[in-house]
């Protein structure tokens, strides 16, 4: 058996990382901070134009078919870089909740869009309580009352949220049925929306560890640099603990995520398996940002510090679809074989 | 038309590349790209076919049997087909004998226009794409900024000292690539599955009947000298002490 990720997979990976390394650096990220929307001016296009953003979608409808095994390196790069961009609701869960809802002339021309990037899908799940870039996508996904609807942006009532991560901006969303298209309801609905719930944590867990490894790198380039008594702050013991702390705690929760990723590939153990792997992100990289924030001093603490765009969007994709303990109660309650866990998050 | 471009393999640019102690280049987890002058070839190669002004892009690639990746990566782009030149990991490639390894693709593949780096960014030489000129008697325009194939011709705009050239070359030609000659495309996933299906074939030094014998090789490495730290200067005149006296660098 082969305990790796294929060829084409790293393949995939490097293209990604190669285009964010070169249009998504910081600066991009800080731009979206300040943006109307908090998203970036063209790198939606670009990710079209590479085929990410329609990964999951059926190749009859413009997509690739590829399963969360052959994607969760592309969210953990996004997350290296930060993104600005919708590509967890929109990719990662929209997609693939249209993918398994029943043909329609609606969906199919929803999820042709989705794949060219001519439109962008964000996601209301009962999960969560707030809707990401709900002002600048042109599709809603929701879930309301067991069923799934589509509303066009034009149909939504948005609130804006605050938000501790200025470019992943949060809305509370109303919109009349009546002007939603029904999706898939009932018990065709069910399971789809239980595997998006899984999607959702599997790809935020990814996101994660790419967060953590950019802080970490960011936290090791300061140590480096930074002297003190003559010497480079690294040197020191104190600061190599902590930077290796968060190391080991991320390169453990790795392999946990793509774990994960199997699972929901295969359909096997999903819910123990996504709940390790967005427990264990959680952990580490709520560990990177609290090292590395130390390891910057008084510096961290200010916005300006480039660390600030990577911590945050850490902090609060650490607490979306279960924070750690809730998923290692859910874990508790699988192993244990005592019902589900409490589906308040 | 036949266009042949070279894809080679080289050490990520972005990365920092560490001495091992005993001269030579600590090459253990280092990632490799494809070059960057490379690539905008592989990209003018590309818009040359999606102009309909070529009918078939071929890669070329010398290197150990890991350059497979970056010739895959110049397929995702849009080449067609690959040929790698296999050498062993422990052989010494000059210029010369790559130019004379390239070469022997030229004769097996006859193309109208080839397509070079101006320069690898891992040696920097800026030998191979002329060295390839004298041994194929094609014409040649260096440096290009700017390519129109047009009634035969190669028309290569130059950046030269000053401002530019351009210069007029028959085909069959070679040209190589500097930065400015165009905006190198990402592979896109479709791009990457398709490449994987593309023929690449690999050749030896002695299906091209070329022997490798570098008449150049590097016997070491070395880093510059550390900066010496700056000292605060107390007034104009001690400045100009220092810059007469110790820098000597005026009089």
């Amino acid at each position: 058996m082969r305990f790796a990720f294929t060829d084409d997979q790293l393949l995939f990976r490097d293209a990604v990382r190669d285009m964010l390394k070169k249009e998504c650096p910081p600066g991009v990220v800080r731009a979206a901070w300040e943006s109307d929307n908090g998203r970036s001016a063209k790198l939606w296009s670009q990710l079209a134009e590479m085929g990410v953003l329609g990964a999951a979608a059926p190749e009859s409808m413009g997509g690739l078919e590829m399963a969360p095994l052959d994607t969760v390196l592309l969210f953990e790069e996004f997350g290296r870089a930060a993104l600005p961009e919708p590509v967890l609701e929109h990719m990662g869960v929209a997609v693939p909740i249209l993918t398994a809802c029943p043909p329609s002339p609606a969906r199919d021309a929803v999820l042709r869009d989705a794949c060219t990037g001519a439109a962008t899908l964000t996601v209301a799940l009962s999960a969560t309580p707030h809707v990401l870039y709900a002002d600048s996508a042109t599709h809603l996904i929701a879930e309301r009352d067991g069923a799934i609807y589509l509303v066009a942006a034009g149909a939504l009532g948005l609130t804006p949220q605050q938000s501790v991560d200025r470019s992943r901006r949060l809305f509370t969303v109303t919109f009349d049925i009546g002007e939603a298209t029904v999706l898939a309801e009932g018990e065709d609905a069910a399971p789809i929306l239980a595997a998006a719930f899984e999607h959702a944590t599997l790809y935020s867990s990814a996101i994660l560890t790419g967060l953590a490894s950019t802080m970490i790198d960011m936290g090791v380039e300061y140590a480096s640099t930074r002297k003190q008594f003559g010497k480079a702050i690294g040197t020191f013991q104190a600061v190599q603990h902590k930077l290796a702390d968060a190391f080991l705690a991320n390169q453990f929760a790795r392999p946990v995520v793509y774990k994960g990723a199997y699972a929901l590939t295969h359909d096997t153990d999903v819910h123990t398996s996504v709940s390790m792997a967005k427990a264990y992100a959680s952990d580490a990289a709520i560990a990177a940002s609290e090292s590395v924030l130390q390891t910057h001093g008084a510096i961290g603490y200010t916005t300006e510090c480039d660390l600030h765009l990577f911590m945050k969007r850490a902090w609060a994709l650490a607490r979306a679809f279960g924070n750690s303990k809730w998923h290692r109660n859910r874990i508790g309650h699988h192993v244990l074989d005592d019902g589900p866990a409490d589906a308040r998050l | 038309m036949k266009v042949l471009v070279t894809a080679k393999r080289v050490v990520d640019p972005d990365v920092k590349v560490k001495l091992d102690g005993s001269g030579n280049l600590d090459l253990s987890n280092v990632e490799y790209k494809l070059n960057p002058f490379d690539e905008y070839g592989v990209e003018e190669a590309v818009k040359l076919k999606e102009a309909g002004k070529a009918d078939e892009v071929i890669v070329v690639s010398v290197g150990t049997s890991d350059s497979q990746k970056e010739i895959r990566t110049a397929l995702a782009m849009g080449a067609d087909r690959g040929i790698l030149v296999e050498v062993d990991e422990d052989e010494d490639l000059d210029p010369l004998t790559i130019a004379k390894l390239i070469n022997g693709v030229v004769q097996r593949e006859e193309p109208q226009l080839i397509l070079l780096g101006k320069l690898a960014v891992d040696a920097e030489n800026n030998q191979v794409g002329q060295m390839l000129g004298a041994l194929t008697g094609f014409g040649q325009g260096t440096f290009a900024y700017r390519l129109d194939i047009e009634d035969g011709y190669a028309i290569v705009g130059r950046e030269v000292d000053g401002g530019t050239a351009d210069v007029k070359v028959a085909l069959p030609a070679i040209v190589t690539a500097d930065l400015r000659l165009n905006e190198p495309r990402y592979a896109s996933l479709p791009g990457i599955m398709k490449a994987k299906k593309k023929p690449l074939d690999v050749l030896t030094p002695d299906d091209l009947d070329v022997e490798v014998d570098a008449q150049v090789r590097v016997v070491g490495y070395e880093l510059p000298p550390e900066r010496a730290a700056g000292v605060i200067v107390a007034d104009v005149d001690e400045l100009i002490e220092k810059l007469r006296n110790e820098a000597k660098v005026i009089g």
